[in-house]
């Protein structure tokens, strides 16, 4: 085969390479002496001088470390000594050393990821020593993916970890899932840790500035972040200056997104057909005769009448309210040092306009990575990374604007916006025209944030060092919103104010430890942290109505309402204590143990401790002599590991009998109550995660199949969660720990080199499974959380968390007949909902109700392949996620209600009346019947997909060109996001990942529930990396 | 040298380990109060029965969807957005009904605050005259109307009286209904006797006479005729009366009338009551609120009921509708509930709602009269609420027309309709005179102006329906057969 040649032919290169330095300095003949000076130079394969390259003799001979010319030297006694060199990224090489002086030593680029250096908690290890399950994902091109978000670019390369996007709105946080949802009350987010700041937010991280991301996933290796690793730990490496020429380089894109639209609206025509049909129907179920004339007859009441006024126009209002928004991204960043100093600065513009109108996201930021080396003994650093981001949202989803009578005109000729019941004073929604909506309705929201941290090592002895660090995370937040009259039914100005501000301090001081003994080579930390957080919240609302004037939109022009401001304050504190000890023989048999005990807080005086215990081990096969020299066996490794990781996000002071002020007006003066809003617990404790894994790490022909595969089972215990307790207490609920959730699962990730040489082929291949469900619930076997239109989520013991609950549909009731002979729903009626009898007792009620689905994906698979071709490079990146499932009851408002719009897919197969039926499994979809279609599985669609997420095209102008114009590189590449999205026949949302009722937090949660998330933007750029 | 840098961190990093310790986990709330500072003076008890009234205040606008929308006065809305109004709608009542355990968490809540009070009470040492008495007072009085509601809806509940742990209320099974009103009596003879009259103290907190005729409400439940009309008798020489005109109750500018015995209290825009808004059609009416929920209708088997020259049609119901948009609608046949039609902004009407008004007493006083085989002083009381309603004597009833227990019931029952529609008693009336199968087995819900029919709706009411079901959510709470649900669910 063509592509093991190139790869016979690059290891033959290689060796040559080797020969050449050796033949080089093979005439040079030593002297037979006792002490020796060696010296020479260590260079890449271009001829770059390497600066702090390690150069020791082997056996624990002298070492040194090469200065920023690349240069060494060593005095050593040993004859015919053999160097070992080694740098970061680089092959560590051994020379026999004939000569002793301008040795050229080079060293070749380490292509095996396997050598990488992964960042753990407090510390790296080598990828091959790795003995937890840990992704690692380094920035080639993320930051080239255009998304006003920086995670939105990890979705689909790493598998466990599912990045997903539920609503699509500018600056919008996506969801990131580590392994499935384990808490109910308690958050499932992971734990970020920028540059070692854990407790930090993905909102401030800018993937200019990022150097790669870890993503800890199983217990092991998050427990060393203890009461916060539960939901994982993302670790954030941001870049660092290197000793070299200042290089100064700027990263810019700019392009366009284009909202991903729904198709099939009806025509004018069909418009008023149906609304006609509509009416009729909703007439005939309230007991009216059809045949009466739909206008101006009285016999036919003024609410099943149909106005002529509505064939007079058809406007689209999908397409009135979204458009093509540009995206811009401007990144200049300058990077260098000394041996002694070392810097990275940047600043970042980002500007992201929504595909909605009036959305958008602007984020301003720098960033300072300073470190100095000020004797062998002491180093000292600092980073700043200010930011400001600003958002203009909307407070209405997508359904709440394209659902809009068409009949209704975009704008009057006097520049106003009309509504519905301008023309038409029954029947049609009262609601406002959608671009009135987004032109009065102004919400911004600004926040400045910055973390900072400065410290200080310590080289103390031979491989132990000291660390000490304090940080500060600091954000700063204030939001107003602004109604003008024009925006809302009341037509009276209103608005609010917030203010927020979060002063996160975090002290930590580490000591660690690296050697070796021999074939023993342990590494140690031991350390302890301080965290304490204090934030204050500033609300302010008005007096409904109390507005002075349209003019001014501060609310110093109106009346501040009391029962609606207010300042409070909040604050929590953590105090941990942890270790960890990483062991390996000859990096064969690996063993790593950590413990870590946090004191929080947040939890009742008797438990506010938690001891967080880790173990894993690993075996290296492939360094056992049996396969060290076998030529397809490159690596194996199999791995197991136990670990317990907590989550303490929980109110602040929830385990407290909290007093709350209530409201009532004796004398008709609004007077100021108090009552207790919080049982509170007394007992309340940590909620604990014991999780499982095993791995195996398979590198195969010289590692150009790497196949990585875990199966984990995590077990979270205590859930904390607003267990209901007996209403005779005076209250509904109380925060406790109760209950065990469980998520087991595979992952599998596959890297290939196919092609390497010219043409350059690689894939990497990702698959997850995970199957969550929840084990007890402190007694109870169910909770049932049932939505006004039927629709139930249920926690049920052995069923995921969260599955959708009710009537399983099979048809539609076709005439009175079918009705009198069906089990059926009190009050159903020709063209209802007909529903399978479970219990077979003649009738539809509470206990014919089942598991209708659930909005966890079944598998996630993500596939990357990035091509080269002599400047040329091409990147794809596809996802897929089966076996989710969407409760879209967004279709509800396209489907003839309120004479609103209509979509061809939604109303095409209704039941409209006994002569025309539709398809039969149809139900008439009214207002007046939303329960029989939304307590049922009619509105629940199957959410997979394929998806083409990123299309990366760039193009390296050859040196030639750019030596003219002073500059290193130059790299032009075009890139498409969301370029194409396959979703199942009979999906009708505008986004398969999307859903607008939220995420998992509490009892009451509805996950899956879809009522307008947004449409996805395809977004196309052109960007430039240019290196001065 | 270096040893001597590995001491010195070894001791910082211990010193700031230790040192940090207590104070970085061990944290006091800035802004939460909590349970162990509250209660120690008398201000601290004044707010907490503030809260007391707060509870009942935001439930009972809501109460109309247990005890108007299943009745024959009020029909669902296709807007109307709360789970369970359908199944309340139409006769299909089951314990998983989520406005059940609103309703029944609700009460508790308010039972809870003021068993807080009654616990705490004896706290505080700087008490003014009377102050204490009132509180007790006031908190016993509102214990007794939770328990009121309670024990007609669902029978025998728990009976709470002080604040419970989580295991204690867990193993504290259903009071019988003998029980629960033992208690409320008690309570309710004791507020009697501790609460000031009501010039003495704040409209819309309780007063003596707001006790004294939830007491005597109460005996009229039990058919004690004769405590009963003791403390009717007692009410009625406390100032209370009805007001010349039934449309006048309901004014905004006439709130704190002599009609209402014991109201609760709303103020527009801060803490307002959402059922101006419920009631109000969609679109709004010019000079009322712009748009309104529309969450439910009056039902045609009420409305026709009215007779033409009854004032109080007009104040109950409107028949026509007049959109505000587009200029010049025409006027459109929707019967809409306007006895809450009050200026306001939208869902947060000023406009108070009667908890017991005078008028009720005075039919009570005609049940205790009839009870007490007094059919000619029972006629009178009912012609003193026609003869407002009708503006003269032309419409009085004569004992002639009660003549059979079946009659009076009717009379009673159609006049308690017509006077007390949408104030929340269809649903006990119905229960108490065992009319609940008869009565609703059909609904006329919505009329046709033009064609002159009605849509009837055929309902299937059960006779054990005259207790509604134990939450099926707080059943599941309980260990087994510890909160038993009612008959026939």
């Amino acid at each position: 085969m063509n592509t093991t040649k190139l790869l016979r032919f690059s290891k033959v290169m290689y060796w040559l390479f080797l020969f050449c330095g050796l033949l080089g300095t093979s005439f040079w003949r030593p002297l037979q002496a006792q002490t020796t000076t060696i010296s020479g130079t260590v260079r890449d394969k271009e001829g770059q001088p390497l600066s702090n390259a390690s150069v020791a003799v082997k056996n624990g001979g002298p070492a040194t470390t090469t200065d920023q010319n690349g240069q060494f030297s060593l005095t050593l006694s040993t004859q015919n000594p053999v160097l070992v060199i080694s740098f970061t990224g680089y092959l560590p090489t051994e020379i026999p050393v004939r000569g002793s002086n301008n040795l050229e030593l080079i060293l070749q680029r380490d292509d095996k990821s396997l050598d990488q250096v992964v960042v753990i908690g407090y510390g790296t290890v080598k990828k091959s020593s790795v003995t937890a399950a840990i992704s690692k994902i380094e920035n080639k091109q993320l930051d080239q993916l255009p998304a006003g978000r920086a995670e939105t670019a990890l979705a689909g390369r790493m598998a466990g970890v599912n990045v997903s996007s539920t609503r699509a709105r500018p600056g919008e946080a996506p969801v990131i899932r580590v392994r499935g949802a384990s808490s109910l009350d308690a958050g499932n987010d992971p734990l970020v840790v920028i540059d070692g700041f854990p407790g930090s937010s993905l909102d401030n991280v800018n993937m200019n500035d990022v150097e790669s991301i870890e993503v800890l996933k199983d217990a092991s290796a998050a427990a060393i972040y203890g009461s916060r690793g539960s939901g994982g730990v993302i670790i954030v490496t941001t870049k660092k200056g290197k000793t070299g020429k200042p290089q100064l380089s700027f990263n810019s894109y700019a392009g366009v997104s284009i909202p991903r639209v729904h198709h099939d609206w009806i025509s004018s025509d069909e418009y008023y057909n149906y609304v006609v049909k509509y009416l009729n129907r909703e007439y005939v179920w309230a007991g009216g005769d059809p045949s009466i004339p739909v206008w101006g007859d009285p016999r036919r009441p003024a609410n099943y009448q149909v106005n002529p006024v509505i064939k007079e126009r058809n406007v689209n209002w999908q397409n009135e309210v979204l458009h093509t928004a540009p995206i811009q991204n401007y990144n200049l960043a300058v990077a260098g040092g000394t041996d002694n100093a070392k810097y990275y600065v940047s600043g970042t513009y980002r500007n992201e306009q929504g595909t909605l109108i009036n959305t958008w996201y602007k984020s301003y930021s720098v960033r300072a990575n300073v470190d100095f080396k000020i004797s062998p003994v002491v180093n000292a650093g600092f980073m700043i990374n200010p930011n400001y981001n600003r958002r203009r949202t909307s407070s209405f989803s997508i359904e709440a604007l394209a659902k809009y009578p068409p009949f209704v005109a975009v704008r009057n000729p006097d520049g106003t916006y009309p509504k519905a019941r301008d023309y038409w004073g029954a029947v049609v929604t009262g609601g406002i025209n959608p671009l009135g909506l987004l032109y009065a309705n102004q919400n911004y929201s600004n926040v400045f944030n910055n973390i900072g941290e400065i410290y200080v090592g310590l080289n103390l002895m031979k491989g132990l060092k000291f660390r000490s660090s304090v940080g500060a995370n600091i954000t700063y937040s204030n939001i107003d919103n602004y109604q003008a009259a024009y925006g809302n039914i009341a037509r009276q100005p209103t608005g609010s104010a917030a203010d927020y501000k979060n002063i996160l301090l975090l002290n930590e001081n580490v000591l660690s430890y690296d050697r070796n003994f021999g074939n023993h080579h342990i590494t140690a930390i031991v350390g302890q942290s301080t965290q304490t957080a204090e934030s204050r919240y500033v609300n302010m609302g008005i007096v409904a109505g109390s507005y002075s004037n349209n003019v001014i939109q501060t609310l110093n022009n109106a009346v501040i309402s009391p029962t609606l401001t207010s300042t409070t304050k909040s604050n929590w504190g953590l105090l941990s204590y942890f270790g960890r000890i990483n062991y390996d023989y000859k990096e064969k048999y690996l063993l790593a143990a950590s413990l870590r005990r946090d004191g929080s807080s947040r939890f009742a005086p008797d438990n506010k401790w938690g001891l967080f215990p880790a173990a894993s081990a690993a075996w290296n096969l492939s360094k056992e002599d049996f396969l060290i020299d076998n030529k397809n066996i490159s690596h194996l490794k199999l791995r197991v590991s136990y670990g317990k990781t907590g989550n303490f996000n929980i109110p602040d002071f929830g385990y407290l009998g909290s007093i709350s002020n209530v409201y009532y007006s004796p004398n008709n003066t609004l007077t100021t109550g108090q009552a207790q809003t919080n049982f509170g617990n007394q007992q309340l404790g940590w909620e604990e995660n014991n999780s499982y894994d095993l791995g195996i790490e398979l590198g195969l022909l010289n590692n150009r199949i790497n196949f990585v595969f875990d199966y984990y089972n995590k077990k979270t215990s205590g859930l904390l969660y607003q267990e209901a307790i007996p209403a005779t207490t005076g209250f509904s609920s109380s925060l406790r720990n109760t209950g065990v959730v469980s998520n087991k699962g595979i992952e599998l990730e596959l890297n290939t080199k196919n092609m390497v040489g010219r043409f350059g082929w690689q894939t990497s291949f990702n698959l997850t499974v995970n199957r969550n469900k929840v084990v007890s619930l402190g007694g109870a076997s169910e909770r049932i959380n049932t939505d006004a239109y039927g629709m139930g989520w249920i926690l049920r013991v052995g069923e995921p968390m969260f599955s959708y609950y009710g009537y399983k549909k099979i048809g539609v009731l076709q005439d009175a007949d079918d009705v009198a002979n069906s089990a059926i729903l009190a009050g159903s009626l020709p063209g209802n909902t007909k529903y399978l009898d479970v219990n077979k007792d003649g009738s539809i009620n509470a206990s014919d109700r089942v598991i209708l689905g659930n909005f966890q994906p079944k598998m996630l698979l993500g596939m990357v392949n990035d091509f080269t071709w002599k400047s040329f490079d091409l990147s794809i990146i596809m996802q897929s996620s089966i076996g989710a499932k969407l409760y879209n009851f967004e279709n509800q408002y396209y489907q003839g209600a309120l004479a609103g719009a209509m979509r061809r897919s939604l109303v095409e197969t209704q039941w409209w009346s006994t002569t025309d039926p539709g398809d039969g499994q149809t139900p008439g979809a009214a207002l007046s019947k939303l329960t029989w279609q939304a307590n049922n599985d009619f509105y629940i669609e199957d959410a997979s997909f394929l998806a083409v997420r990123n299309i990366n095209l760039g193009y390296n102008l050859p040196n030639r060109l750019t030596d003219r114009v002073k500059i290193k590189n130059l790299r032009v590449y075009t890139s498409m996001t969301n370029v194409l999205i396959l979703t199942k026949k009979g999906f009708h949302g505008y986004n398969p990942e999307g859903y607008s009722y939220g995420e998992i937090n509490g009892l009451n949660s509805k996950p899956g529930y879809n009522s307008g998330s947004e449409p996805i933007g395809r977004t196309f750029v052109l960007g430039v990396n240019v290196n001065f | 040298m270096q040893t001597r840098i590995f001491f010195i961190t070894g001791s910082l990093l211990l010193l700031a380990g230790v040192t940090g310790c207590k104070k970085v986990i061990e944290r006091v709330p800035d802004s939460v109060l909590t349970t162990a500072q509250y209660f120690k003076n008398a201000k601290d008890i004044d707010l907490a029965v503030i809260g007391v009234y707060s509870s009942y205040q935001s439930r009972k606008q809501t109460d109309y969807m247990l005890l108007e929308l299943p009745t024959d006065n009020l029909y669902r809305s296709n807007y109307t957005l709360a789970a369970g109004a359908d199944d309340m709608d139409n006769l299909s009542i089951t314990p998983s009904n989520p406005l059940l355990s609103t309703f029944w968490s609700a009460s508790y809540a308010g039972i809870a605050r003021a068993n807080a009070v009654l616990s705490n009470i004896d706290n505080p040492g700087d008490y003014k005259t009377g102050q204490k008495e009132q509180f007790t007072g006031e908190a016993k009085f509102m214990r007794a109307l939770f328990y009121f509601d309670l024990v007609r809806l669902f029978g025998g509940v728990p009976a709470v009286t002080s604040q419970l742990s989580i295991d204690e209320a867990k193993n504290l099974p259903r009071a019988s209904e003998e029980e629960i009103y033992t208690l409320i009596i008690n309570d309710l003879k004791e507020a009697a006797g501790l609460l000031p009259d009501k010039a003495s103290i704040a409209k819309g907190r309780a007063s003596n006479g707001a006790a004294a005729a939830l007491l005597a409400k109460v005996y009229v439940y039990r058919k004690d005729w004769p405590n009963a009309k003791t403390y009717l008798d007692q009410v009625n020489g406390m100032g209370y009366g009805l007001l010349p005109s039934f449309a006048n109750i309901w004014k905004l500018d006439n709130e704190d009338n002599n009609e209402m015995v014991f109201v609760m209290k709303y103020v527009e825009g801060t803490n307002g009551q959402t059922l101006s808004s419920a009631y109000l059609p969609f679109g709004g009416i010019a000079g009322i609120a712009t748009s309104g929920n529309e969450s439910a209708f009056p039902s045609w088997d009420l409305l026709k009921l009215y007779d033409e020259n009854d004032s109080r049609k007009a104040a109950t119901i409107e028949s026509y509708y007049q959109a505000p948009t587009p200029a010049n609608a025409p006027l459109a046949w929707l019967p809409h509930v306007s006895k809450y039609q009050v200026k306001h902004v939208i869902n947060s009407s000023g406009l108070d709602l009667p908890v017991i008004r005078y008028a009720d007493l005075v039919l009570l006083m005609a049940e205790v009269q009839y009870g007490l085989q007094h059919p000619d002083l029972a006629v009178a009381e009912i012609n003193k609420i026609r003869e407002r309603a009708f503006g003269s004597s032309d419409h009085n009833y004569t004992v002639a027309d009660i003549s059979t227990d079946a009659d009076f019931t009717d009379k009673l029952l159609l006049e308690r309709r017509l006077e007390l529609a949408y104030e929340n008693e269809r649903w006990f009336d119905l229960v108490r005179t065992n009319r609940l199968l008869t009565d609703l087995s059909v609904e006329e819900r919505s009329y046709n102006i033009a064609t002159e029919t009605a849509q009837t709706v055929a309902l299937a009411p059960k006779a054990n329906y005259s207790l509604l079901p134990v939450p099926q959510t707080q059943i599941d709470i309980y260990p087994t057969d510890v909160l038993t649900q009612n008959p026939g669910y």
